[in-house]
């Protein structure tokens, strides 16, 4: 059995005060002066330690409220409300919702698993990732001895093609070259990503995690000469067609070509280059996706990048998930019989330590992760830097060493939780999850296999 | 290094008046760069003569608070209570030898949404006749040296 892949978290602060959802709204107009008031009863004693960061004008009592609700029911004369932050509200999209940017810190700030309490009060099912389910039918109680304790569950994936079958010759010898594979401990990959404010310090942090964790960080041509060069065989530059050529770089072990146009000339030139041993091929999720990844792989291309938008959609289609882009690459590959020759990444809205699982059980193999390795960094993705504003968390002055640790963080906290959900399923290795959608369900197919027959539903009239 | 003096102010406004959200947000930021510091609050009850103090004593020439009209408020008494409040601080800094004007109170308009930009401009425009807040750059010393110029080494003008 290999040893057991540990990713090693430690408490990284902060370095702004946090956004928080609490807002507090309590005076002391009116107030009776009972002889123990309920501020004085709180247990987290957040009235007592109350201050106030002048420059970023927040309060302590949001900041450390733990949402008990205690001295809001206790107050007799009900002085003390409770609503949401409006700082909260602002933060982020439709997609990177304020609850995932703030779970996120958590997770960079602790590098262990976010709880949400007693219940989950979300919608049954939503977008996207959101409308398929894992099966748990494996958590049978809970360990004496946690997650990591129990028997050895493998998070580790290949990058590379691997041939349909081995052949021996007389003496027992294989006939077949051996195939050649990195093997990664996560199936995660870092990318640099297409927002915020990206210094040489932020590079060069996030190739040092990408170093440690014993992955990938992709990055751009511009941004190679930032990472230090210890971390040389952890990068994974991406290079554009005209450019693949003239671009070498020595010490690295991957690359990955953005693909426009005609396979099979990209298939001839890529023969052509012997450095690096592997080379990515990217392509946008749109509609045709599953075709263009066949016809690559018929070419012989082994590694296939499928790239959705950043709120994790098809490029040319908003209503479509990347999900189903991947699931329906991964089948057309089963039915062809490659899908063993190639490994299929997938970008694009990865947002939550979920979103890993449920693409590998829609067949990718490994993913990127690039919008939480900013956000990790207390990025708010308010868009300031890209409007020339100054940032309110002033990237520009992390240091690398923090932004590593931040980044390892929440990397722990993935695997984490990639562990638990691969647990409560039953699998033991992260490559037999790929393609497991019998162990998952899915929205669209229960809605379907369940109320179709009953005839199409008028436009505005909803069942009770 | 000197700088050339420009007034910054804080605006505190009750999230439940409506404005023009995100957008205008961002618009005045553009447009004003670090002058005008937004703080959205949750109810205009929660400003304290703490919150105006202290935005006047770490980087604010001037202070603002703008409030749901009489009787509107979600929590009641909110703007009654920011009102008073706003008014015991100015009495405050009166008493210090700062000058009334620097914290100023506005009720919305029942009906009407906040014209943030609007408000924004004229306070500036009267802050900047009122002259540089002597807490942040006290007179004697050089021009472009008192706290409002370098807070922990930096312009306050990088804040947003
Ligand atoms: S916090 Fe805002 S300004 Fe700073 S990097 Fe993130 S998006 Fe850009």
């Amino acid at each position: 059995m290999p040893a057991k892949y540990m990713i090693h978290a430690g408490q990284t602060p902060d370095r702004f005060e946090t956004v928080t959802k609490s807002g507090i709204i309590a005076w002391e107009e009116g107030c009776l002066k009972c002889a123990v008031c309920v501020k004085k009863r709180c247990v987290y004693r957040v009235y007592e330690k109350r201050g106030l960061d002048a420059l970023q004008m927040v309060d302590s009592v949001d900041n450390q409220c733990m949402n008990c609700l205690r001295c809001v029911q206790g107050c007799p004369k009900e002085l003390i409300h409770k609503s949401v932050s409006p700082e909260y509200k602002a933060l982020g999209d439709e997609y990177w919702s304020a609850e995932i940017i703030s779970k996120i810190w958590y997770q960079a700030r602790t590098g262990k698993i976010p709880v949400s309490g007693a219940g989950y009060p979300g919608p049954f099912s939503g977008a996207g990732f959101d409308s398929m389910w894992t099966d748990m039918s494996e958590i049978v109680r809970p360990t004496r001895d946690g997650i990591h304790g129990r028997e050895y569950i493998s998070t580790a994936v290949d990058l590379g093609g691997t041939p349909r079958h081995l052949s021996f010759g007389i003496e027992g010898a294989l006939e077949v070259p051996t195939p050649k594979v990195i093997d990664m401990p996560l199936p995660v990959l870092l990318r640099v990503p297409s927002v915020g404010r990206i210094t040489p310090n932020l590079i060069s942090g996030w190739a040092v995690a990408a170093r440690r964790l014993g992955i990938f960080l992709a990055l751009g041509n511009e941004h190679i000469n930032a990472a230090p060069g210890t971390c040389l065989s952890s990068l994974m530059p991406v290079v554009e067609e005209e450019s693949l050529k003239c671009s070498a770089y020595p010490g690295t072990k991957i690359m990955e070509l953005i693909m426009r146009e005609d396979t099979h000339r990209v298939a001839e030139m890529l023969k052509t280059i012997k450095e690096p041993e592997f080379i990515s091929v990217r392509i946008p999720v749109s509609r045709g996706v599953d075709d263009r990844a066949l016809a690559l792989a018929k070419a012989g291309l082994s590694i296939i990048h499928l790239e959705g938008t950043d709120d994790g959609r098809f490029l040319d289609d908003p209503t479509k998930s990347i999900k189903d882009g991947i699931r329906s690459t991964h089948l057309r590959l089963v039915e062809a019989g490659l899908r063993d020759a190639v490994t299929l990444l997938a970008s694009g809205g990865m947002a939550m330590a979920e979103h890993v699982p449920k693409s590998l059980i829609c067949g990718a193999d490994a993913v990127f992760v690039d919008i939480p390795i900013l956000v990790a960094l207390e990025c708010r993705l308010c868009g300031r830097c890209g409007e020339g504003l100054p940032c309110p968390v002033k990237m520009d002055k992390a240091e690398p060493v923090w932004v590593a640790r931040r980044v390892v963080n929440l990397m722990a906290a993935w695997h984490s939780q990639l562990l638990e959900v691969m647990g409560a399923m039953g699998i033991r290795d992260a490559r037999r999850l790929r393609g497991e959608a019998g162990r998952a369900m899915f929205f669209e197919e229960l809605d379907r296999s369940t109320f179709a027959n009953l005839g199409k539903t008028e436009e505005g009239c909803e069942l009770e | 290094m000197t700088l050339k003096w420009r007034p910054v102010i804080a605006f505190f406004y009750c999230q439940n008046i409506p404005e023009g959200g995100w957008e205008e947000r961002l618009a005045i930021e553009k447009k004003h760069k670090g002058a005008v510091r937004l703080f959205p609050i949750p109810c205009s009850g929660r400003i304290d003569g703490v919150h105006l103090l202290r935005a006047l004593e770490e980087f604010a020439d001037g202070a603002i608070v703008a409030t749901c009209p009489p009787g509107g408020c979600l929590n009641f008494e909110g703007n009654l209570w920011a009102r008073k409040r706003a008014e015991t601080s100015r009495k405050l800094i009166k008493s210090i030898g700062l000058e009334g004007e620097r914290i100023l109170i506005v009720e919305g308009t029942a009906g009407k949404s906040l014209d943030l930009m609007g408000l924004a401009e004229g306070f500036l425009q009267k802050i900047s006749l009122i002259g540089p807040s002597p807490v942040l750059y006290p007179k004697d010393m050089p021009p472009g040296t008192g706290v409002g110029f370098s807070l922990k080494g930096e312009s306050v003008h990088d804040y947003c």
